[in-house]
Parts: C-alpha cells; structure tokens; sequence
C-alpha cells in the first residue's frame, strides 16, 4: 500500500518549487549605527529549498522563530523574498508583475492560524462566502446559492450557520468557514499556518480529517506549518525541519519522525512530553546535555546547530562541524531523505 | 492514616452573565475535589470545560458583575495546619450573604449581588493565602511578570513580603537560590535582567521560582506548558517532575495537554461543560487501554494523534478518531447528561435516563468515580427531574 502510494507521487506533477530563498530582516540598531551604515540584518530564511507535488502534504516544523511562517508568506507573495525563486505550476511567481500574477494567485491560499483575526467580525457567513466565490468571477444569484451550498457541503458546516456573525460561531466552525473560504475562489495549493493549534483536542481531530477528505476529494496540495508534531507526522507525505532559516532534514514522514538522522530532528521528536514506549533518545546519553539557548541573531560558525548540538559534544567538538567554510549542505541519503549534517545518526 | 486535604472543593459554582446573550453561563456547575497534602491533582479539559475558572474561584478571582461563586473551598495550610492540621477554613465563608440566585426550572433567572461587600468579603477571607499559601503559576509568564521590575527585584519582592526573610541582601542570596533550583542558566546574571530580555521558557522558570519562593502550602499551575515550544515544553515538565519528587509541593495542574497531566499528576479530574465526568487515579483514568471510563475520557483518549499511532497501522488514511458534534453550550445546559449529545455509547437500556437527568458521581472503585449510567444507577443529588 505504501509503496503504490509513493510511486504515485513520483509520478504526480510537480506542482510548487522553491529555490534557494532567502529573506533578511533588518534590525533596528539605533541612528548611530544607522549613520556609520552598520545595519545587522536577520536572516530569517537562508537558502530554502523544496518541492511539492499535486496530492501532497509537506509538513513544515521548528520551533517558534525558525522562519515556517515567512516561507509560507513569501510563496503566496504576502512578504517579497530577498532573493531567490518560487515557481508554481510552471510559472515563476517571484518574477511575474502583479497582472500575470492574479489568476495563479487564486490558486493558491492561506488558512491562518489566528481564527478570529482570519474572518470579518462584521460579516455574516453568507457574506464572507458571497465575497469569496465571486471575487475572481462574475456570477449570477442562483449561482451564488448554489455554489455556497456545494462548499457548505464540503466543509460540512449546517446551512443554518449561513446567518451568523463569526463570534456566534464556535472554534471548529469558524475554522470551517475559513477553509470554505479558501475553496470558494478555487485553492489547489493550501498554506495551512497552524491550522489545528488554537482548536480543542476533539475538534482538531475533525479538521483534521476534512483537510484530509478535502486533499482527497478536490487534489489538493498543502504547506502544513505546524509546531505540533504529532499532527503533523500525522498528515503529511513527506516532513522538512527548519533550524534557524534552514532546513536541516526532509524525507518521508515516517522516516523523518522515527528513524532521523539529524541530531536537531532527533531530540525535537523526543521532546514530546510522552515518552512514547520508553525509547531512549537516538543521540545517546541525555539529549539535553548541550541544550543551550539559542540566538538567531548571531548563529554559530559552520552549523548552526553545532552550539546546541549533543553530537558535536559526543565526537569532541570536531573542527569541521565550526568551520565558517563548511556549512553541511543537504545531501540526499536516498529514498527521498535528505539531511544536512556532517555526522549524520546511524540509521 | 490517609493524609489530609489541602485543599477540599464542594459544590462550587461559579456563573457569569453574558450581556450579549442574557443569559447565565455555568462555567463551573457543582465541582467537588480534593488535594492531598504532596500530590498532584491534574484537571484536564477541552476549552470552556471550566477547569480555568475552577482555580481561580479558589483564589476568589472572580471580578466583574455578577460573576458568582457558591459552595465552599475549605483550605488547611500554613500556620493551622501546622499546629496539627485543624487550620481548615472555608475560603468562600460568608460569601454567600453578599449573593441570591434565583434559579426556576432549571434555569437562572436572576442574581442579585451586593458587589463592594462581596469584593471586601473576598480581600478578607484571601488575605495572606493568595500569594503566599496559595501561589500560582499562569500560562502566559511574560504578561505574568512585570516588566519595568527585574527578574530579580520580583522573587526577592515575593520572599520578603511572604517568608520571614525580611533583609534585602538575605532575599537576594535566597532569590538567586531559588533561580539556581528552577534551572535558570547564570542565575546572577538573570537575577538583575528585565523580563523583556528573557525567552518565554526562561520566564517560565522566573515564574516557577516567584512562586515556590513565598513557600506555598499549594501550588495552582495553570497551563503550564502552553504556548512553549516542543522542547521548551519538555523542559518544563521535567523541572515539574523533579520540583514534585524534591520539594513535595501540593500541586493542582491544569491543562487541556493530556501528555503533561499524564507525565505530573497523580490523580486526574477529568471535565466537560462545567463539572467533573470521570476522577481517579492518573494511571487509570488516562491509560488508553484500561477500563472503565467514562465515554467522554475514551472519546478524548481516542482523539489524539499519539493514539492514532499506536493502535494500528501508522496513519494509512490519517484519519483521526472524532468526537462528533461540538463542545457543550454551558449557557444551555441539557436536563440530562452533558455529554449525551456527543456519546457513542449510550445503550437503549438507560437513554432515557441519559437524556433526563443527570447521572451522579458513582464509585466503580476505590478511589475512582465516573459519572454515568454505564456504571451508576444513581442521577446527580438534587438533578433536575424530566
């Protein structure tokens, strides 16, 4: 089942690109600095790269600060990228002025992590709904009507809703209307920033499973942006890690949450509070032993991992693992999971 | 010899009224629990279960017109308890005079409340507990802490108004201690920094600290972990778990993060709509396998992604187990069982009960209470007939 599963991703269409993209912040360091042209900048993605294909979901972990939430941004075009290329269903969107962007950009929609932000306090249902189907396309009453039935169905919030104000609404519905929203102007590809995360244990199970039934129903691709990784080890194909702007790790989910092979990905599944049957930690000893704080601002030299790293510990500190000159770049161990450590763990 | 309470809640009710709808919320609707003296009692929950409101009624945090509480917390610690344990006092006591509720039917009708005799009944009966018997821990550290104080000024600020520690430097040296015990890297350094420049797991200890160093007789931790990154997270809970074994402290945990109560608590009060469906033993109540529970307890269980996991193939269809419907209007609170709407394990011999009276707290062993007519003939005292 797996394996007919994974060769008909291979031979799915490649739907999204990313390559090499990067965006700096600029920090604020005071009038001073400013005059004698000393700006630190903040690379909050640094040389991200990843594809997707149609059908499929990428998870995308780390912790708070790691730069998930920019990318998500800079594929939809919300934030501009520093530099680097983004290229959706053919068309690379980082490029094309604002006119040949529209019809891409119907295809491609956010749902936001913040439920009450997301949807106007003013509108009824019916109206953020009307609003949404009849954004990019001129379209008659009955029309109208019957397309908001169709996506009512789809999410499967009850008609009487239609009327209500979305404070009248509960967690899970608002997050149904949310999706509805993003499926009335015709989504393939979904960026789901935390989706689940400020919904109660028994209605995320729900959502859950409608991005689920959705994905299979209507083909669409999701960006699972998720701090939760039991969710998403659970929905998605395939995982990548991010460490302070770069990914560290991505492979097969399973593969990713059960056999890592970088030391960052390794403690991160083992820090969920349960201890899943009492596995030891695959990085030997206490993984919390070089489990410093870390500063995004001033990463360490070579990898950015190194500082907190219990590998780098263990092996006594090897000089490669610090050098400026040797970054590890992601290789690729096959079967599609790659990892960017020069001391990768044993499998 | 069984060890005395800490703290004992009976029947506490706590209602809001919402001006937009008019109407009488029950957010927590007839809670009765019982802390041990060095245990840990975990209340789990979805939102709006009213495990939140629960602990801050304890503390009489219950602000705003009318937002009322009756029934009784009675409360042993500090000097009364002891001089051998008889220093229980009714935190609530006397409240009641400064409140009417008038219930009809089944529903509150209206609440008269005298407001400033009330709030200086509250001042009285919590001076000297909150903060100092009574000490706790908020989900949001960075909000919790003040920001134009250091670190260090606000747990010294703690040990001298509550302990007996009245000199500055001694507080200090005692502050820094209590820094060093929660795991805060450089503690002197950390003792003279604000807030702002601290991350949100190293505010966390801050708090953790503030609170343990006033040396509480109970510690309410409310959502602890939430908002924390995954390791943070796990970090937390371990310095929890080490802090229960070495210092002892009598803990009531609070979080909808079943992983955390399972890791901390020793026995856990599960919640919904405002009142307690299941109660025992963690072990019990929260391992997947192990029967009975209440319907609600195994629909939650079954909801996680980690049960998912371990039962069965690894995530063929990533479906989830669901509990179907939504979270239970407490503004509408059904006659019967709360949970009735949602329940898929309602058997044609008792639905009728189910859906007329509430089912009361029944024992199926020691220690261990679930309310339902799976497992208890009995409806709740004083439930609201059909």
């Amino acid at each position: 089942m797996a394996t007919s599963r994974a060769t008909g991703r291979a031979l799915a269409r490649r739907l999204l690109e990313v390559s090499d993209l990067r965006k700096h912040y600029h920090a604020r360091a005071g009038l001073l600095a400013a005059l004698h042209g000393q700006t630190r900048s903040v690379p909050a993605v640094d040389g991200v790269s990843f594809a997707l294909t149609e059908h499929e979901t990428l998870g995308l972990v780390g912790e708070s600060g790691c730069g998930k939430t920019t990318i998500g941004r800079i594929i939809l075009g919300v934030t501009r990228a520093t530099s680097g290329r983004v290229v959706f269903d053919g068309h690379d969107i980082t490029a094309l002025p604002m006119r040949a962007l529209r019809p891409l950009r119907k295809q491609m929609q956010m749902i936001f992590q913040d439920l009450d932000a997301a949807l106007n306090p003013r509108m009824r249902v019916r109206d953020i709904l009307r609003e949404a189907i009849t954004l990019h396309e001129r379209l008659d009453h009955p029309e109208v009507t019957r397309r908001t039935a169709e996506l009512l169905d789809q999410v499967n919030l009850q008609s009487g809703k239609l009327a209500s104000f979305p404070h009248e609404l509960s967690g899970g519905e608002k997050r149904r209307v949310g999706i509805a929203r993003v499926l009335a102007v015709g989504a393939r590809f979904i960026v789901a920033d935390e989706p689940t995360s400020a919904l109660d244990v028994s209605i995320q199970a729900q959502i859950v499973n409608l991005l689920r039934d959705l994905q299979v129903r209507l083909g669409l691709s999701y960006l699972f942006i998720s701090h939760d990784l039991e969710v998403v080890e659970l929905v998605s194909h395939r995982v990548a890690v991010m460490y302070l702007g770069k990914i560290v790790e991505i492979g097969p989910a399973d593969r990713v949450a059960r056999a890592a092979r970088h030391p960052y990905t390794s403690i991160l599944w083992s820090s969920l509070v349960e201890k899943r049957s009492q596995e030891v930690p695959r990085t030997g000893g206490n993984g919390a032993a070089a489990w410093g704080v870390f500063d995004f601002e001033r990463p360490g030299q070579g990898c950015r991992f190194a500082p907190r790293c219990p590998v780098y510990e263990a092996t006594g500190r090897p000089a490669v693992c610090t050098d400026p000159a040797s970054e590890p770049p992601l290789r690729d161990l096959g079967d599609g999971h790659s990892v960017a450590c020069h001391f990768p763990l044993p499998r | 010899m069984t060890r005395s309470p800490v703290l004992e809640i009976s029947d506490l009710r706590t209602y809001f009224y919402s001006r937009a709808k008019q109407a009488f919320i029950r957010s927590v609707d007839g809670v009765s629990l019982s802390i041990a003296r060095g245990e840990t009692l975990g209340v789990v929950g979805e939102s709006g279960s009213g495990k939140s409101v629960t602990a801050l009624s304890v503390l009489g945090l219950i602000g705003g017109s009318p937002g009322v509480i009756t029934g009784a917390v009675e409360f042993a610690g500090g000097d009364g308890a002891r001089a051998g344990g008889n220093g229980r006092r009714n935190l609530l006591q006397d409240l009641a005079r400064h409140v009417t509720v008038t219930e009809r039917d089944g529903r509150i009708v209206a609440v008269a409340k005298d407001e400033p005799g009330w709030q200086a009944q509250v001042e009285r009966s919590m001076r000297g507990v909150r903060g100092k018997e009574i000490a706790m821990i908020f989900q949001n550290p960075k909000s919790s802490l003040n920001p134009f104080l250091t670190v260090g000024q606000q747990i010294s600020e703690a040990i001298r108004l509550h302990t007996p520690v009245k000199d500055s430097r001694e507080a200090k040296e005692r502050a820094i201690a209590w820094l060093e015990r929660v795991h805060m890297d450089s503690p002197r350094l950390r003792f003279d920094q604000y807030p702002d420049g601290l991350s949100g797991g190293m505010c966390q200890r801050a708090m953790i600290a503030m609170a343990l160093a006033s040396e509480p007789s109970l510690l309410i931790a409310d959502e602890p972990t939430t908002g924390l990154d995954a390791t943070i997270q796990s970090r937390i809970v371990a310095l929890l778990a080490e802090l229960k074994s070495g210092l002892g402290v009598t803990t009531l945990l609070i979080t909808h993060d079943i992983r955390v109560v399972s890791r901390l608590a020793d026995t856990v009060a599960v919640m919904y709509g405002g009142t307690v469906m299941e109660h025992g033993p963690a072990r019990d109540v929260l391992a997947p396998s192990v029967e009975p529970k209440h319907p609600y307890t195994s629909a939650l269980l079954a909801s996680l992604p980690s049960a998912q996991k371990n039962g069965g193939p690894h995530a063929i269809d990533g479906r989830l187990s669901v509990i179907r419907g939504e979270v239970v209007d407490t503004m509408d609170v059904p006659r019967g069982c709360r949970f009735y709407a949602r329940c898929d394990r309602v058997t044609d011999t008792i639905r009728a009960r189910c859906m007329s009276q509430e089912p009361a707290l029944a024992a199926v062993t020691a220690g261990h209470q679930i309310r339902c007519y799976l497992y208890g003939d009995e409806p709740r005292d004083g439930a609201r007939a059909g």
